[in-house]
């Protein structure tokens, strides 16, 4: 980091630059704010529908049980997953490329989870009952069956959401105060408040660092731990297409791999528009498209072996599922996904690639595509072609409820994000004057 | 979605609560149990009470039980001891409770009025306006179209007509007038005699669909698998069914073998086989054969091999099995007896028998059935021509639509008759066209007889108070009418004094009145009648083989159609009803709208597919069908099917698909029947039509879901052998399983579990099945399963628990071709892959071996369903039981025949087969009231209760001697999807074929 850093990058630019993000929004930062607001209302006005009438206004089908809003959970759930990764596994690594993007990344992580977390309610039959699936003593003496992969994705998303936010939340108190130094009116006593009075001193460092390390211990076995539940959910059933070993491996790197590329989506119109070329530079990019490369890779990987092991194990019903899957109706989607994922990072073996912030951001969209398709192949297209049952084998129409609660989905995503940006660093400012090199603090001010 | 409904689900985002309830989210409503203030007498709230009453949902006249609870039917069931039925039950007898309850039933006495909209009316004003047009009728035409009446109704029709100088014209759309007129040719008798399928060793059938529509299907499909069944051990082996029809039918599908011969030559088939038997004396001969020889061997198989469009050998082959099954029966019906030659067919047919020396023996001439008395097409069409020539002043018609089974015709005369009287529980099209409906009572709720078979005097009593209290018995408004004192029930009492003084055997009237009641009617046995060959005989031999339209040839490019009739709405009566609407077709699979059948040669030649709409001409009329693409067609042939089409009638009926009747001609056969065979001229329209089917796959593709096995292989099957063990699982797999199941045991000291208990469970013998889904309404009807109608269906919501599945077998072109079925429903297995999914414990394992499914504990998440290979769990979508809600599946007051044992779902839940529990517990509750324990055959869930064919046994696997344990225990055995470990409780009994197996 530290020889990539541009001559005038100082801790007093850094500070200045980053609360220059908080400063008055323009027309566009509204636009674009109004645009998610609109979104999400699309999604709640199509959620009230659906429970007021049932959730036959989606697509589903018989055998076609779980369909688009299960593929949101997961999508959501595997964006979440770069932020801990980046935060905690690669803090523990002292890689410290992380510094100028692990709060974009985390602030994604915990939005990301938050946006997840709505799906497993609203996809359920009688979502006025999903406290049923928490623990609580109550009168009936009813417990939840742990047995169950859906009991565990619970604690899993749980304790993923609280870690992840607590994380967040203490990563950013010392930025905080640097922004409540500068800052006037109503944000003054906001920050003041959220700082919770932090000033500095070496004491406070101490404490600071040493409990940042333990979090980010206590995080990272998480970002193994949170998809393979989730995956558990597929890989525990016998659906032909779920029932694999694979899957928590597969899943955890596919949601490393879409995280990273949301990472990208995000990062790249951040640095834009708000002119933080010195501190994010093609240097971080680079370093974020070789973890996607890696994952990538992985994912490639995993989605021949997923092939292979289907035709080798010689079970007519994988077979046939996975023929299904290649040529059946849904071949688009999974051809969409083969190529996504399956091609698309190779293009990152090139430098050229990897250094072009636009070529980057392309890529990264269509990573994200790619992995939406993903789940949706394995979840709907393994219902789909092949029950056992050749008699009940059936069709999936998506309707406008599921689209338009995926829609609200990124409508509500992206709102928080909006607002996290405008008025939270997005940068860390601490993190990133710890890696600047020494010669440069004689002008520090005081943070 | 209209902008009201856009507001009303939007403004509750500025409600509170409150507002959240009442817009329909969240749990539902709490409603009260209110207790009667005075409880009626002799009845317990709680406890069914059953009535024995007939069925009269067509002429087969099968004896019933209803149950009623709280004063209110909620199931029909077959009388165990009818004759006609043995305690079984169709679908559409299941269904006559939704024509009692039908939401679209006339509730009052109604008058066109002046500017023609109808006018309510008392009943002494409806009578009184009734008497004045009779008066002014007398003497210019009075004519009374009833359907099959054969007992106190149709008599005191007959006698009002008489008395009135009237007519009395019987129709029914299907009334087998070549049958008559077949026997009146080849026996001088125009009798349809009894057919004793159960002794039968070799059944051919000639079109006849004797598990459908045929004479009488319940009981015949009966007596069918007693004879075809499979039993090990027994001396001799099961007896084989060959099926000659253009078409592969239901009946056809249980064939062993399918001869698909040309339309209109299946006379001239039974003939070369009959000639094969005589010239080589196969059988000992009657005397009078040499009456016929001659023209048999103008029809040896050599002859009419290539007109028959099958092998001479093969046609010996038929012959000789026939012959040395030593009880052969052929029988002639279905389409083969609807073509202009088939009366012919029929003597063909019987000519057959007769060489073959089965007549007296499997052809009983005695116990004739009613149609024996049944009108013809030709007495309706005369009805027709003389109301269109204006000699009709007043038209009564009871119990017949002919509006909508003789569409054009019959319409005319509609309108050209002075004045129309309907007594008629629907205003369905005949009703709508006239000027006076006087509703009748619905069969569950009126005294009635009918003579289904010459001997079984079959009793109709009223199994509850009137649905609508307005409505009145045709027969009383008759006997008001004439000025008889007395109601019909004392008409009928008087009809049985005759009957008491014949078989009253000493007892009083009341006590033989009472007994009657009691067992559904008097059944006297009625010896078979010697019969020898007619006069006409020899007319036979030279039609036999004609074409089944004048001028046709087989061809693809001008295919021949054939209108078949629907097993679900038969001739259309069952359209209003929505379970019949719902069950999927037994052979196409296909719900709510009508399809044309073709071959996939000849949709690959007009590059068709499935949905894809044909516009059919016809020179008497055009329709518009969406193709449904089947092997079980022969290549030059289309098939459509009746029932549909309805432009009145009710909800679920009107404006559905095409009416088939539509592109049939109007003038009746030489025979006075009606031929259901047309020439037709095929466009493609463009346009597509999403099919509600239940189908997803037609080939099982060798999952293991259907086994079957070839007769000589399972005959040498010893007790103890396995021979689809290899499908099961690996040793490990169920030592670890065992060894989990009795930790859990050991574990398991929470109430019910520490106990030793029962395992209930099922054994269905695939060699019974048939496919014809009576079992799957008898699920709706028992366990208060909603209809989804037409648009849920395509998107594959229907409820049904019990799915019956058809594959075909055989090349996709090309021959052999035939259909396995299987009823698939939940296996309740031991080891579940839906109990350990599910989060809140809705799906748990019972005590005794049952896949629980808690409704109220249900929050929806369908992990079950996904975990479930056999695809066997239902979900609910919406509020099927929202009064007034879009999707309301049981309209005021269909509501009344749900069943108060089975809860109705609420949107968002889960459900599956439960095998009854109801009934389970109902028995467990029963027995320990006895102070005894569960026998064998204390519970019958109600698709084996309903079973024609016997083929679903139930009951305790851990009994060792019980009837289910037994068939457990057997070496056709096997478990759907072994290899998943899921230890189902059903175990499958592997078809049994005579020839070779067939792959999928």
């Amino acid at each position: 980091m530290a020889d990539t850093a541009p001559a005038r990058v100082t801790y007093d630019f850094v500070t200045r630059a980053i609360a220059r993000t908080l400063g008055n929004p323009g027309k566009g930062y509204f636009a674009l704010l109004a645009a998610a607001v609109a979104l999400l209302a699309v999604g709640i006005v199509c959620l009230l529908f659906l429970l007021r009438y049932g959730l036959g206004l989606a697509g589903y089908s018989h055998p076609v049980y779980w369909a688009v809003y299960i593929t949101c959970f997961v999508f959501w759930v595997g964006i979440a997953h770069s932020g801990t990764l980046i935060s905690a596994i690669l803090f523990l690594f002292r890689s410290g490329w992380r510094t100028a993007v692990y709060r974009t990344a985390e602030a994604m992580t915990v939005f990301a989870v938050m946006t997840a977390g709505l799906f497993p309610l609203i996809h359920i039959g009688r979502q006025w009952y999903f406290y049923w699936l928490i623990p609580y003593p109550n009168e009936r003496g009813l417990w939840p069956n742990f047995k169950s992969p859906l009991i565990w994705d619970e604690f899993a998303i749980g304790t993923y959401f609280t870690v992840s936010t607590v994380f967040l939340i203490m990563g950013l108190i010392p930025d905080i105060a640097a922004v409540r130094d500068l800052a006037t009116g109503w944000r003054k006593k906001l920050y003041a408040i959220t700082a919770v009075g932090w000033r500095g001193t070496n004491e406070q460092w101490r404490h600071y660092t040493r409990g940042y390390l333990y979090l980010a211990a206590l995080a990272t076995p998480l970002v193994l731990s949170v998809h393979s539940v989730v995956s558990w959910d597929f890989a525990m059933a016998l659906v032909p297409g779920w029932h694999a070993t694979l899957f928590a491996p597969y899943f955890v790197a596919g949601a490393i791999y879409s995280g990273v590329a949301m990472v990208i989506t995000l990062l790249v119109p951040i640095r834009k528009l708000f002119h933080l070329e010195e501190l994010i530079t093609v240097h971080h990019f680079e370093n974020l498209a070789k973890l996607c490369l890696l994952t990538g890779m992985i994912v490639s990987m995993s989605y021949f072996t997923e092939n292979f092991t289907a035709w080798f194990g010689g079970n007519p019903h994988e077979r046939a599922a996975f023929w299904y899957r290649a040529f059946g109706p849904f071949w688009w989607a999974s051809w969409t996904m083969n190529i996504c994922n399956g091609l698309l990072p190779w293009l990152l073996w090139s430098k050229k690639v990897r250094t072009s912030v636009i070529a980057l951001f392309v890529v990264s969209i269509f990573v994200n595509i790619g992995m939406w398709f993903e789940r949706f192949v394995i979840i709907v297209v393994s219902l789909a072609g092949e029950p056992f049952e050749r008699f009940a084998n059936a069709t999936y129409n998506p309707t406008w409820a599921d689209w338009g609660i995926m829609a609200g989905s990124f409508g509500w995503f992206f709102m928080w994000f909006l607002l996290f940006v405008k008025n939270f660093p997005a940068v860390s400012i601490s993190e990133v004057k710890e890696v600047l090199p020494a010669p440069k603090r004689a002008k520090a001010v005081a943070t | 979605m209209d902008r009201r409904r856009f507001l009303k689900v939007l403004g509750v985002t500025g409600g509170g609560a409150a507002a959240v309830t009442a817009c329909g989210i969240g749990p539902e409503p709490t409603e009260q149990l209110v207790p009667y203030l005075v409880p009626p007498e002799n009845q317990v709230p709680g406890i069914a009470t059953y009535y024995a009453t007939t069925c009269r949902e067509c002429a087969a006249g099968c004896g019933l039980h209803a149950k009623v609870r709280e004063g209110r039917v909620i199931k029909l069931e077959g009388n165990p001891e009818s004759p006609i039925n043995q305690g079984r039950l169709c679908a559409r007898g299941q269904a006559a409770l939704q024509g009692l309850y039908n939401p679209d039933r006339v509730t009052d006495p109604m008058a066109r009025g002046a500017n023609g909209d109808w006018q309510k009316l008392s009943w002494d004003d409806a009578l009184a306006r009734l008497q004045t047009k009779v008066r002014e009728a007398r003497g210019k035409g009075i004519a009374f179209v009833t359907g099959l009446e054969s007992g106190s109704f149709g008599e005191l029709v007959d006698a009002w007509t008489r008395q009135v100088g009237g007519r009395h014209v019987t129709y029914e759309p299907f009334a087998f007038e070549a049958l008559r007129a077949g026997n009146r040719i080849a026996f001088g008798t125009s009798a349809i005699p009894w057919y004793d399928f159960a002794n039968a060793r070799y059944i051919v059938s000639f079109g006849a669909d004797f598990m459908e529509t045929w004479l009488s299907p319940v009981g015949y499909q009966n007596a069918f698998t007693r004879a075809h069944a499979f039993t090990a051990g027994r001396d001799a082996s099961m007896a084989k069914f060959v099926y000659v029809g253009p078409r592969l039918a239901l009946t056809g599908m249980s064939a062993d073998e399918w001869i698909a011969a040309a339309p209109g030559t299946e006379g001239m088939l039974a003939l070369a086989m009959a000639q094969v038997i005589v010239a080589r004396r196969l059988a000992p001969l009657p005397l009078d054969v040499a009456r016929v020889r001659a023209a048999l061997d103008a029809n040896a198989p050599e002859r009419v091999a290539a007109r028959v469009g099958i092998e001479a050998d093969v046609i010996t082959r038929l012959a000789r099995e026939f012959a040395a099954s030593r009880g052969g029966l052929a029988v002639a019906g279905g389409i083969a007896a609807q073509y202009p030659n088939g009366a012919e067919i029929v003597a063909a047919v019987n000519i057959l028998n007769y060489v073959a020396g089965q007549v007296g023996k499997t052809v009983k001439f005695g116990p004739n059935h009613a149609l024996t008395a049944g009108g013809s097409f030709q007495e309706l069409t005369d009805l027709a021509a003389d109301a269109s020539a204006g000699k009709v002043a007043l038209l009564l018609v009871h119990g017949a639509n002919p509006a909508h089974s003789l569409p054009a015709a019959f319409s005319q005369a509609l309108a050209r008759a002075g004045y129309k009287v309907a007594f008629s529980s629907y205003l369905d099209e005949t009703a709508a066209a006239s000027d006076l409906v006087l509703p009748d009572l619905h069969p569950l709720e009126q005294w009635n007889d009918s003579q289904p078979r010459t001997g079984v005097y079959a009793l109709q009593q009223p199994v509850m108070q009137p649905v609508f209290p307005n409505t009145l018995h045709a027969g009383d408004v008759l006997l008001r009418l004439g000025g008889k004192p007395g109601t019909f029930k004392d008409y009928l009492q008087g009809r049985w004094q005759e009957l008491h003084r014949r078989y009253g055997r000493g007892r009083s009237f009341e006590e033989f009145w009472d007994d009657a009641l009691q067992h559904g009617g008097l059944y006297a046995d009625v010896p078979a009648q010697a019969v020898r060959l007619g006069l006409d005989v020899i007319r036979a031999p030279a039609l036999a083989g004609d074409k089944p339209v004048l001028g046709w040839q087989p061809s693809p490019d001008q295919p021949l159609l054939l209108v078949c009739p629907s097993i679900a709405l038969h001739d259309g009566r069952g359209a209003n009803k929505p379970w019949l609407q719902e069950l999927p077709d037994p052979v196409s699979k296909i719900t709510w709208h009508g399809w044309v059948e073709v071959h996939p040669e000849t949709a690959a030649k007009w590059q068709v597919a499935n949905g894809d709409v044909l516009l059919l001409r016809s020179p008497h009329g055009a329709l518009r069908a969406p193709v449904w693409i089947t092997p079980g067609v022969r290549p030059d042939v289309l098939a459509i099917p009746t029932g549909q089409g309805h432009k009145a009638y009710g909800r679920y009926a009107k404006d559905r698909s095409f009416n088939a009747f539509e592109l049939l001609s109007d003038a009746p056969t030489g025979y006075g029947g009606r031929a259901f065979a047309v020439s037709v001229a095929v466009t493609k329209t463009g346009d597509h039509r999403r099919l509600a089917t239940l189908e997803g796959d037609a080939r099982e593709q060798g999952r293991g879901v259907i086994e079957v096995l070839p007769l000589t292989r399972a005959q040498q099957l010893k007790r103890g052998a396995h021979p689809f063990e290899e499908r099961a699982t690996p040793p490990y797999a169920d030592r670890a399983l065992a060894e989990w199941a009795e930790a859990q045991h050991e574990d398991a000291s929470l109430g019910d579990y520490a106990r030793p208990h029962p395992r209930w469970g099922m054994a269905i013998d695939l060699t019974k099945c048939t496919g014809c889904s009576a079992c799957v309404t008898a699920c709706y009807a028992e366990n208060n399963l909603a209809t989804v109608g037409e648009e849920l269906v395509v998107r594959r919501r229907q409820m049904s628990w019990l799915r019956i599945e058809r594959y075909y077998t055989g090349a996709e072109t090309g021959r052999p071709v035939g259909a396995v079925v299987t009823p698939m429903l939940c296996q309740q297995c031991g080891n579940a892959p839906c109990e350990p999914v599910c989060p809140v414990y809705a799906a748990y394992h019972t005590a005794d071996g049952l896949n629980g499914q808690v409704y109220n504990r249900c929050v929806g998440t369908r992990y079950c369903a996904n975990n479930c290979p056999y695809k066997v769990r239902y979900f609910n979508w919406y509020n099927y039981a929202e009064p007034g809600g879009e999707w309301e599946s049981w309209p005021d007051p269909l509501n009344m025949l749900l069943n108060p044992d089975v809860t109705v779902r609420e949107k968002g839940v889960m459900e599956k087969c439960t095998f009854c529990v109801q009934r389970i517990r109902g028995a467990q509750n029963r027995a320990r009231l006895e102070d005894r324990n569960i026998r064998d055959g204390d519970i019958t869930p109600s698709c084996a209760q309903a079973c024609p064919s016997e083929a679903i046994v139930f009951g305790d696997l851990r009994d060792p001697t019980s009837r289910v344990a037994a068939l457990a225990r057997d070496p056709r055995g096997y478990h759907v999807l072994a290899g998943l470990n899921t230890q189902p409780a059903i175990t499958y009994l592997a078809k049994v074929v005579h020839g070779a197996v067939v792959e999928g």
